[in-house]
């Protein structure tokens, strides 16, 4: 790293004699030391230069390891740019940060994608209960801001209870305008099965109701997906083995992706993140769930720090019904690939060719 | 001037009792909180996939790790730390002969019934008039009995099977600790599922892909996961359970996610504008 180099200093008490050029003139009047400007500013800029180099050198060795962290991750690469030594480095700089900040033993792990692993999502639409547990684990699991204040709850997941339409004979001949005449086609302007707008917030007394049905939607890790396409500082991409990440110290908070996204996968963090400490996850990955900073955009990563170690995500293994599924797509064993092979799948939104990794199924 | 002596006696008087009032309360209030702290003491409960069915204690399994975490609001079991915890190898199992040995684990039910021990020894016990060749009702169809009625309500009225099957279709005659498979032999109550895929073969065959049912652990095809049986989900007693008849008893749902910034309510999520 740049910032553990420790520079030449020019202090300033010897300025003038190391950094300054002896008078040329003659003149006695003009012996006298003269500093031109372009010395000046040399000089100068050496000793800002020192400044800041020792403060950085200074910063990264302080016992502070938060202002340390801090410091460093300014002039740190981009997550894909950066060596294996360089990971290392960010990583145990991390973990002490994340240690110190939250008082237990964080980890920070970078293990990267594992060879011959495509990992994939399946989600029974019959099954969904609607009952949020799935939204609650993967905030216990993954750090997000639990605060209470508006703006300072975040979550992934989503579930949108939807009402059930039906086709119905006396519906038949509706059509739209009324009275004109103009056959759009029965049932044109009523949903039939399932349509994509419904309730976030709905509180019955018990789940399932009896004319609803649930879905589930968080990020698809699409095959295409927009959010990457539009991110102007790459700082968010996909993964080898499916998920899109993100390198959280190289997001600027633009929102682009979040406006990309077709699936309202994305979530932003305006305030400062509201973790307590003894709820803070010390199991973390670089790239899923270590505490994020504000002003940063988040979404779902299929728990990284899990699945790059052959766990299930955390709202997999919650899941009351067993209504989502996760595998290796290259794995013709995986419950993922048998679902495919067998149910009758879908994808959200297919015609927007982003290829979601995340299949919904039913049977 | 008689006037302002009674406002000011009436002030006085309501002064005093808002003041005894919020005194009271104030009584109230550490007394209130000394009681989930009491509870706290003790290692909280949650319910796995349904409530009744398989229930874990909260405990550490490694410093500052627990095996699971709670829902405040429901008492749901929200989050694993360790997967395997309490669980015991499933046993053969067609089909499964690729998985390496001890990789498919289930948690015993049998020690969480707690009258099951007693159903053999209490009163099913090969004693007295019926027993000895045992007799059964000839219309099959359970007899009002308090002590069972009080286990399975509606028993009379079984609609498991839409009310075609009662007790000893599932239910070994003798051995009444056990289930009974389709020759007459015993089946373990950790095993459910061999009793239920007789009739509802396809669920059986999707729950040994993964298709069907729930599983935590690792998802690698060959991987180490704890199954969860049939009867951890489903109440085979009611399986109806629930208005929307779907074999999955009604829960009460998580708290809903925070509203839009500025907004009070959730009104402005309308259903569909065209009533249907």
């Amino acid at each position: 790293m740049t910032t553990k180099e420790t520079p030449k200093a020019c202090p300033a008490e010897e300025q003038p004699s190391v950094c300054t050029a002896p008078p040329a003139s003659a003149d006695p009047a003009a012996s006298a030391p003269k500093t031109s400007r372009r010395d000046f500013l040399k000089a100068g800029g050496m000793l800002s230069m020192s400044t800041l180099m020792g403060t950085a050198a200074l910063m990264t060795q302080s016992d502070d390891a938060h202002a340390a962290a801090e410091w460093a991750e300014h002039f740190q690469k981009n997550y894909r740019l950066m060596t294996d030594a360089e990971k290392a480095e960010a990583r145990a700089r991390l973990e002490r940060r994340y240690s110190q900040e939250y008082g237990k033993q964080v980890t920070v792990d970078t293990t990267g994608p594992q060879p011959g692993v495509l990992m994939g999502y399946a989600l029974n639409i019959r099954k969904c209960i609607g009952c949020r547990r799935c939204v609650h684990a993967c905030v216990a699991e993954n750090n997000q801001s639990r605060g209470t204040k508006p703006g300072e709850k975040i979550e992934w997941i989503q579930v949108l209870r939807m009402e059930r339409g039906k086709f119905e004979q006396g519906k038949m001949d509706h059509g739209y305008p009324e009275g004109l005449g103009i056959q759009v086609g029965g049932n044109a302007y009523t949903p039939a099965g399932q349509v994509l707008e419904g309730q976030y917030h709905y509180t019955p007394e018990a789940v399932p109701e009896q004319d609803a049905t649930y879905m589930p939607i968080a990020c698809m890790q699409c095959e295409k997906p927009p959010c990457v396409k539009v991110c102007p500082v790459r700082t968010t991409y996909r993964e080898a083995d499916g998920p899109v990440v993100i390198d959280y110290n190289w997001c600027i908070g633009c929102r682009m992706c979040m406006g990309a996204c077709p699936y309202w996968a994305r979530r932003i963090n305006l305030t400062s993140p509201v973790l307590p400490k003894e709820e803070m996850n010390p199991v973390t990955h670089y790239l899923g769930n270590r505490p994020r900073m504000r002003g940063v955009v988040e979404k779902c990563h299929w728990c990284l720090q899990r699945t790059r170690h052959g766990r299930y995500p955390a709202c997999v293994e919650v899941c009351p019904v067993g209504a989502r599924k996760f595998g290796n797509l290259l794995d013709p064993e995986s419950e993922v690939s048998k679902i495919l092979e067998r149910k009758n799948v879908f994808r959200l939104k297919a015609e927007l060719n982003t290829f979601p990794k995340f299949f919904y199924f039913y049977d | 001037m008689k006037k302002l002596a009674i406002y000011t006696l009436a002030a006085a008087l309501l002064g005093s009792t808002l003041y005894a009032v919020s005194a009271a309360e104030k009584a109230a209030e550490p007394a209130q909180a000394a009681a989930p702290a009491e509870a706290a003491k003790e290692p909280p409960v949650c319910f796995e996939s349904r409530k009744g069915a398989s229930e874990v204690t909260q405990k550490e399994v490694k410093p500052g790790l627990p095996n699971v975490k709670c829902s405040p609001t429901t008492g749901a079991a929200l989050w694993y730390g360790d997967p395997y915890d309490g669980t015991v190898p499933m046993g053969k199992m067609p089909g499964l002969e690729k998985l390496p040995a001890g990789h498919a684990v289930v948690k015993p039910r049998s020690e969480k019934l707690a009258l099951m021990p007693m159903c053999g020894t209490a009163c099913h016990n090969g004693v007295g008039p019926n027993a000895n060749p045992p007799t059964l009702p000839k219309d099959k169809r359970a007899k009002p009995n308090p002590t069972m009625e009080a286990m399975v309500p509606d028993l009379a009225n079984l609609q498991h099977g839409r009310g075609r099957i009662w007790c000893m279709d599932c239910h070994h005659t003798t051995k009444r600790n056990m289930l009974v498979d389709h020759f007459g032999d015993p089946i373990s109550f950790d095993q459910p599922q061999l009793l239920c895929g007789k009739c509802h073969g396809d669920k059986l065959r999707d729950w040994r892909d993964g298709i069907h049912g729930k599983r935590i652990g690792e998802f690698t095809s060959t991987g180490k996961k704890r199954w969860f049986t049939c009867t951890e989900c489903h109440n085979p007693h009611n399986v109806q359970d629930g208005a929307r008849n779907r074999g999955f008893a009604q829960l009460q749902p998580e708290p809903p996610p925070q509203l839009p910034k500025g907004m009070k309510d959730a009104k402005h999520e309308k259903l569909h504008p065209i009533p249907h």
